[in-house]
């Protein structure tokens, strides 16, 4: 019978009886302390997403500021005034009766855009119109990622005040996309500074050359219109006024054209720049129907309303492109589009309508670098 | 297609994530179809008249405006 000294002297030489202890003690530290040292992983990985969003948010405003005074005349220090935008919230309708909202989302977005203007008109009085239009989409850029910043840092410090594994772990899902969005809007900042074309400008390029030379009528705020022959139908071409970096209004337009100026139209193609799907080339081209417009919503509701109402068919050319190619410069696979892009437009019309008929081709898209 | 190489640290080179950028401006000639490509200057702008033809003399138009990657980062 083994006595207790022979025993501590087993336990205390037998390194696998040492081994056995730690692994009790650590199964037993996962279990009581498991989810603290997730949360502590899990919160240090968005801790560190966190800070290259603060950078992001920092460089943007700075870009902003530097922007401002570079271009000039500026009537007072315009970084108090760009901090103040950064803050500008819009307060979005009630949803709880949905009838009519679509008029009151405009209403909004239409009162935010005139403020956002009329603020940078004042602040660069005198300045050129593209350069106003670039300090709108600077500002907007910088706006947006303020905002993803505030949202994030939200989510990270609640998410750390209720140790909630579930909110944290969920963040930080999340994370890789957000930075992919945030990495294109900070990526965006140099390619509007230097008024270059975007990848969203495919639709405003193709519409483009359709236009040149013809005169041009204000159809909508930013928006203008031509008209010209195509194979022995009227041809009606609509874009965003460029080389100004637009979007302008191109449902409104649309509708003025159908229901103001009472033209019959028997079709409308619609060309945009659409977000590929991942494993999709860049610059591939897909036509569908329907209204071919991005936005909240507020001018695919008036084209597809007055559409409908007067009966004329919508047809759509896509051409695919990633979030970052769709605001920064122009990639030259998206240029390359335009030969296919053109031939579609006319096989269109050549095999949905015939001679005689008017026809709108609208290019959708912001319209920066690209004139008319 | 002329194609000059581009100007280095110039509005035409461009960073985008890990990928090097060269920006070029295409001047098309109405008259006679020759295209031109040059390196993007500040102001230029798709539909604005661009610089004589060096076929014919007449005034050649910026037809286009797009981005090639220069050097892909590892």
């Amino acid at each position: 019978m083994p006595t207790l000294a022979n025993m501590t002297l087993q336990l205390g030489t037998d390194f696998n009886s040492i081994l056995n202890i730690v692994w009790l003690l650590s199964f037993f530290v996962f279990i009581v302390y498991g989810q603290r040292i997730q949360i502590y992983i899990v919160a240090n990985d968005i801790s560190r997403a966190l800070n290259r969003l603060k950078l992001m948010k920092d460089k943007s405003r700075k870009e902003a500021v530097d922007y401002f005074v570079a271009s000039g005349k500026t009537t007072a220090d315009p970084a108090a005034k760009i901090d103040e935008f950064l803050e500008y919230v819009t307060i979005m309708p009630v949803d709880l009766d949905p009838n009519g909202i679509v008029g009151k989302i405009e209403h909004i977005t239409q009162t935010r855009d005139e403020r956002v203007r009329s603020e940078v008109k004042r602040i660069l009085p005198g300045a050129e119109p593209v350069k106003v239009s670039v300090a709108e989409n600077i500002l907007e850029i910088a706006s947006s990622l303020n905002m993803i910043h505030k949202i994030v840092r939200h989510y990270y410090l609640l998410g750390k005040k209720t140790n909630s594994y579930i909110l944290l772990v969920q963040l930080q899902m999340i994370m890789p996309q957000v930075l992919l969005e945030a990495d294109a809007l900070i990526n965006a900042v140099d390619t509007f500074k230097l008024g270059q074309p975007v990848g969203d400008g495919i639709g405003p390029i193709i519409a483009s050359k359709y236009m040149y030379g013809l005169p041009k009528q204000t159809v909508a705020k930013d928006t203008v219109m031509s008209v010209t022959e195509y194979k022995g139908r009227t041809l009606y071409v609509l874009k965003a006024e460029g080389p100004m970096g637009y979007v302008g209004e191109p449902g409104i337009g649309i509708q003025k054209v159908i229901e103001e100026m009472k033209i019959p139209l028997n079709a409308i193609i619609m060309v945009d720049a659409a977000l590929k799907l991942e494993g999709e080339k860049t610059g591939d081209v897909a036509e569908g129907i329907g209204a071919a417009i991005g936005g909240i919503g507020t001018d695919k509701f008036r084209i597809e309303q007055v559409s409908s109402a007067h009966k004329v068919p919508v047809y759509a050319i896509l051409v695919k492109q990633s979030i970052l190619e769709a605001i920064t410069v122009m990639r030259k696979d998206i240029t390359d589009a335009s030969d296919k892009v053109h031939k579609l437009i006319g096989d269109l019309i050549e095999e949905q309508t015939k001679e005689g008929d008017k026809v709108l081709l609208a290019g959708i898209g912001n319209s920066l670098g690209v004139g008319q | 297609m002329s194609t000059p190489p581009a100007p280095a640290q110039s509005p035409s080179q461009t960073t985008q994530g890990k990928s090097k950028f060269s920006v070029f401006t295409i001047e098309e000639c109405p008259a006679c179809g020759q295209k031109t490509k040059r390196a993007f200057q500040v102001g230029d702008y798709i539909t604005k008249d661009g610089a004589k033809c060096t076929k014919c003399g007449n005034t050649t138009r910026m037809t286009l405006i797009y981005a090639e990657p220069t050097v892909k980062a590892k």
